[in-house]
């Protein structure tokens, strides 16, 4: 897929608006749809409501928003922030600083003070009673505690998040019915709770007219809105993709960032998985632990059926030994990985693309798997049903590839695509009719010649075996025979190396000018508009390409012949697809691709990157 | 003329490959009364599917039932695999073998997941109390004091799967002896005529590594020192009459899932199989007196499967059609305009 950029991709630059207007007090420029706001809070607090509130509201004036949650480990007490952007250029990574703080934790608020540039504008809950010193700052005070207890002593606490919503609503002129039906979304069916929420949001934006003699200079201004669209977190675009695509047995041992994977697909299946007369058509368990969640996977598959589990790296190095059984025996199976920062329990809610060369090679001895990466809310529902089609087709186990940031935060889509091909359940005898119109059938026999044997389910009657992961022959006979085996191994390869063309190829944006090439997977789709604008600031001509699968498509070569230089950006500190590329490449392209990695558990704030990119180009 | 089962299929209908264990091994005894079971009860061998962990015992799905499907998993992981099969296809019978390393070891958390769920399988350990494959090391399931072949006697306190399985509520539990032809046999009968989990733990000898005399799962040690709670009488659903005939003393009889019946003659003290605190007494009496109980110990017929407790379709899984496995473009619609709204 190669979309020439000077159309599509510029427009976001010429709508990018700075409008003159008066105001009553002095005359300022307006800054419209282009600003970061953060809220500091404290987990637990209720302010993750108060925030999305103020995302739809947003949204719903069809203003280009975007939110990124940063949580803690912990339910209740530790420090968390939440950063929104809106950017006309759809730019949707978090931004190089803050515009407006809000300041509600007493624990960072010292901190979170110091940072900010000059001229921020902080508003701030005056009844934590902390100092505010920042004399070269628009200090914006509001008693929102106390005015939070007058409307329910009992829930201020909580109330009083909606009182900085009223505050910021007020400043940038978000629209009263945006508020109403973000509250009301927020809500749903709670009738008290729209009451009380809207009340507090109310009386906020009236403190702040009536006490802040201040002319914001950011406003947002409607645009547009395709009412099509919505937002959703890319955790449950999966979970109906995996509905879908027909998932019939779903293992899992909670892990964040995956949980809410699982617990997607358990929401949706009374509603969309009903036989008509109350069962179930897919079977959910959560697991014992990582091991069993692999294993139950690989008895579904085996039996026939679409089995799945979804996990974080820790799960993936417990279900390792599975891995390659599957592997080795050749049996279909799905497993999401949801990133977070490893090792062990790391930073287990932030994000990163640490585990991607794991995936591709996990198990013992040689093994080699295929990985879809989804960079957009659409791909994880299209992948998510796709998957189950590429295991039954390669009978194989395959990777979902997906992050913290992609999976937990909210993201725009225009709706979901309903499947455009039938299942695809692969090789499967089930007759023996169909077992005597092949000549020579053998469980692992490549009578089609490419490398994909039939196979038979159990309970069928049709050629039995005992699967293992010993050696095997042909015919699935134990055998230790070396020229058995390492004629299973090389038919092993010759079948996933198979893969490479039917797996989503990469999304390409191309420049005429191949000065720069720069490869990127995953959730930096969510960046790399504005790191390319970025470096081409710097007169660089850059062309795009988003890896969407492992093994790499010959796309992806193609694009580094074409292009003088090549970065490979990754969210990691190694450089792990750069790292596949150099293994699987010819060398003569090695030395013009370059890797820039970066890794803080931080979702990719553009200008990080985009130094480093510019950084790496000096040093040639 | 040779003779035919129910389903007039022969006995080599249900047999393997040849066994690769050591001449003599309990194993081989008890892949033979799997044989002989499986036939008698006239089970559809390719409605069985042969489900086993890593080490001696988990090869020996090889060497029965060559028309089913099977699968030699990894180290004691094979009840999450098995769990994974019978969730998506309840209509296949599961038979699997483990051994005292596969189970008591390296698989204890998810023998104790499956007996939770009461996962709808024949679980037979086959107990030797040591790792043959790795060459004789002490297992889990040693009894303090014994003694293998090499080395010294073991020091640590057994693991007892037959009493750990009644405390995890265990739908059925017996222990028997791989040289007890008739009891094995007809306790894997009526396993195979249980829905639920039925759990089998066979003491089966090591001949390589512990068949010496002061090994306690020796075949000497344990012929000597078998505690025999009850003869043991399988009385099919097919042809109740033929099998066995009324006994003259006391007995009892237990309903099985499929109305077969297992009876069972009292030889010395009552035991009461439907009472788990009889059963957890019988089993520490015996380990006490350094001795094996073996027979029928608990049995609970009213405890719902694990496919039970999930509400699935009633057709299993893997035999529905795409149109129940996917759902239709106007729910997609429906889901899509939800969000919208």
């Amino acid at each position: 897929m190669v979309m020439h950029k000077t159309q599509s991709h510029r427009r976001y630059l010429a709508s990018s608006r700075f409008v003159r207007v008066l105001g009553t007090k002095r005359a300022m420029e307006k800054i419209v749809n282009d600003f970061v706001i953060n809220v500091a809070t404290a987990n637990g607090t209720g302010s993750q409501s108060s925030n999305l509130i103020i995302l739809h509201s947003m949204f719903e004036m069809g203003v280009p928003v975007s939110g990124k949650n940063l949580f803690p480990s912990n339910i209740s007490g530790l420090p968390t922030w939440f950063i929104i952007r809106a950017s006309d250029r759809g730019y949707q990574a978090p931004g190089d600083g803050t515009n407006i703080q809000i300041l509600m934790n007493k624990d960072t608020w010292i901190k979170d003070l110091e940072g900010l540039e000059p001229g921020t504008i902080v508003i701030y809950n005056e009844d934590v009673k902390m100092p505010v010193e920042r004399d070269d700052c628009v200090l914006l005070g509001m008693p929102m505690t106390k005015m939070a207890r007058k409307i329910n002593p009992k829930l201020g606490r909580l109330i009083a998040n909606m009182y900085y919503v009223g505050a910021v609503a007020h400043l940038l002129g978000v629209e009263e019915d945006a508020i109403e039906k973000a509250v009301k979304a927020q809500f749903k069916g709670k009738e008290k709770a729209v009451e009380l929420n809207i009340q507090a949001i109310s009386e906020g934006r009236e403190y702040a007219n009536e006490n802040w003699d201040f002319d914001c200079q950011f406003i947002v201004e409607s645009r547009d809105k395709d009412p099509d669209t919505f937002l959703i977190e890319g955790n449950e675009a999966i979970a109906l993709g995996s509905i879908y695509g027909g998932i019939s047995m779903l293992s899992w041992y909670p892990i964040t960032p995956s949980s809410s994977l699982a617990e997607s697909v358990i929401n949706w299946l009374p509603e969309l998985r009903s036989d008509g007369d109350g069962g179930s058509t897919c079977a959910v368990i959560q697991a014992e632990d990582e091991l069993a969640a692999a294993g139950m996977v690989l008895g579904a598959g085996w039996a026939g059926g679409r089995g799945m589990t979804c996990t974080s790296g820790p799960g993936i190095s417990l279900m390792s030994e599975f891995i390659g059984l599957f592997y080795f025996s050749e049996v279909p199976g799905v497993i999401w990985d949801v990133n977070r920062v490893g090792p062990s329990t790391g930073l287990p809610t932030r994000t990163q693309q640490g585990d991607l060369s794991m995936l591709y090679e996990a198990s013992h001895g040689d093994t080699q798997h295929i990985v879809l990466i989804p960079g957009t809310v659409d791909e994880c529902f299209e992948f998510g049903w796709r998957v189950f089609d590429f295991a039954e087709r390669f009978q194989t186990m395959v990777f979902g590839f997906n992050d913290l940031d992609l999976g937990m935060n909210r993201w725009k889509t225009s709706g979901f695509t309903y499947p455009d091909s039938p299942m695809d359940r692969g090789k499967v005898v089930r007759s023996q009719e169909e077992m005597d119109s092949i000549p020579e059938y053998g469980r692992y026999r490549d009578v089609d010649g490419d490398g994909i044997a039939y196979r038979t389910l159990p309970g069928s009657g049709l050629d039995p075996i005992l699967y293992r992961g010993t050696g095997h022959d042909e015919d699935g006979v134990y055998s230790e025979d070396p020229q058995v085996y390492h004629d299973a191994m090389a038919r092993l390869k010759r079948k996933i190396d198979g893969a490479r063309e039917h797996l989503p190829a990469p999304v390409i944006r191309e420049e005429e000018k191949k000065d720069l090439g720069v490869i990127f997977y995953g959730s930096m789709e969510n960046s790399i508009v504005e790191i390319d604008d970025m470096l081409e600031e710097s007169g660089l001509s850059v062309s795009t390409c988003r890896v969407r699968a492992l093994p790499l498509h010959s796309g992806v070569e193609d694009f580094v012949r074409r292009h003088d230089r090549t970065i490979v950006l990754e969210i990691n500190r190694d450089g792990q697809l750069f790292g596949i590329i150099r293994k699987e490449f010819p060398a003569e392209l090695i030395p013009k691709i370059h890797s820039v990695s970066y890794s803080d558990g931080m979702p990719p704030r553009a200008r990080v990157y985009s130094d480093m990119i510019l950084e790496v180009l000096e040093g040639l | 003329m040779l003779k035919l089962n129910v389903l007039e299929l022969e006995k080599s209908e249900y047999t393997g490959g040849k066994s690769s264990l050591c001449p003599g091994c309990g194993h081989d005894q008890i892949s033979n009364n799997i044989i002989q079971a499986a036939w008698e009860n006239g089970i559809p061998p390719e409605k069985v599917a042969k489900m086993s962990g890593i080490g001696c015992s988990s090869k020996t799905p090889a060497y029965f039932l060559g028309k089913s499907h099977g699968f030699n998993t990894v180290h004691g992981r094979m009840p999450s695999v098995t769990t994974g099969a019978n969730l998506v296809n309840k209509g296949l019978s599961f038979l699997a073998v483990s051994g005292d390393g596969d189970t008591a070891s390296i698989g204890i958390g998810q023998f104790v997941h499956a007996i939770r769920r009461n996962l709808d399988m024949v679980y037979i350990v086959e107990n030797n109390g040591v790792y043959g494959l790795t060459k004789g090391q002490y297992s889990a399931t040693v009894e303090k004091g014994s003694k293998k072949k090499k080395g010294v006697a073991n020091q640590q306190a057994p693991i007892d799967l037959c009493a750990m399985a009644i405390n995890l509520g265990c739908s059925f539990v017996a222990r028997s002896f791989s040289g007890s032809k008739k009891q094995l046999t007809a306790l894997i009968r009526a396993a195979m005529s249980h829905r639920g989990m039925a759990f089998i733990d066979v003491i089966s000898p090591c001949v390589t590594f512990a068949n010496n005399d002061e090994s306690y799962k020796s075949y000497n040690y344990v012929k000597a020192n078998d505690e025999v709670l009850h003869i043991l009488d399988y009385i099919s659903h097919f042809s109740p009459i033929e099998e066995v005939e009324v006994p003259e003393g006391e007995y009892q009889e237990v309903s099985l899932f499929d109305g077969s019946t297992l009876r069972l003659e009292t030889l010395a003290a009552d035991h009461d199989y439907t009472d788990a605190v009889s059963a957890l007494s019988a089993i520490h009496q015996s380990e006490k007196a350094e001795r094996h109980v073996t027979g029928l110990l608990y049995y609970d017929d009213n405890v719902p499967t694990a496919t039970d407790t999930l509400g699935l379709s009633e057709t299993p899984l893997v035999e529905l059609s795409e149109d129940l496995l996917r759902p239709s473009p106007d729910s997609l619609e429906k889901v899509n305009s939800g969000f919208r709204s």
